[in-house]
């Protein structure tokens, strides 16, 4: 997701990452208590995950981050206006820049005077499930994190 | 802010009965309406908004995660 914020923002696609409540809370980055170390932690995903993009905190209470559905690892694009044109449930980057693709191709068919109208479209699209790297979060989280993962899904 | 509201979204242990109640993308914003707009805050504790950063661009892509 880094690498789709640097190649598109010269297109005029800006990124953003928001840091919500810690979904897998361990020893080392628990459930949050403070603003001020929901903070803390969001400046870690930047020292230590390594998030390049901007990142913007939701609020103690998740009023952002509920009112979109508040799932774990999701992404939603929006147009200028502030109209969600994509969302979904999981975060996947081909799937982004997919969907990213297709948008500046719109904003070059408008520009060359196409006449278009927006309509739905439902799609199932794949993610890559990195067990690896899932489980090596969950160890940086802490012990706990692992343990209570293992004993809800087995 | 309700102090139950706090705890039950910051859940302390990753248990079905505490995280499953989020899960709630079904009931997320539909496309194509105006999504509603909240303050959010940049790493060194200011405040800004999520339509401050979709005003500014062609498009926005925004990620809501954790560290894990």
């Amino acid at each position: 997701m880094n690498a789709i914020a640097e190649r598109y923002a010269d297109a005029g696609v800006g990124s953003l990452f928001v840091y919500t409540n810690e979904a897998h809370p361990g020893e080392n980055y628990p459930h949050h208590t403070s603003m001020e170390q929901k903070l803390r932690h969001a400046a870690a995903l930047r020292d230590v995950l390594g998030v390049s993009r901007p990142i913007l905190v939701d609020s103690l209470d998740g009023a952002c981050h509920r009112a979109y559905g508040s799932m774990p690892n999701m992404t939603w694009i929006f147009n200028q206006a502030g109209t969600p044109i994509y969302k979904s449930d999981w975060s996947d980057s081909h799937s982004v820049e997919n969907a990213v693709q297709y948008y500046l191709q719109v904003l070059d068919r408008r520009r060359n005077r196409e006449r278009m109208a927006p309509f739905h479209v439902e799609r199932l699209d794949y993610r890559v499930q990195d067990q690896e790297q899932f489980y090596a979060g969950l160890e940086r989280s802490g012990p706990k994190a692992v343990t209570e993962f293992r004993d809800a899904f087995g | 802010m309700t102090a139950d509201l706090l705890t039950r979204y910051n859940y302390d242990e990753f248990v079905p009965a505490k995280f499953e109640p989020w899960m709630r993308f079904d009931q997320s914003p539909p496309l194509a309406t105006r999504a509603p707009d909240f303050s959010l805050w940049t790493l060194d504790g200011a405040e800004t908004s999520l339509s401050a950063v979709w005003s500014a661009n062609s498009y926005t892509i925004v990620e809501f995660g954790s560290f894990t």
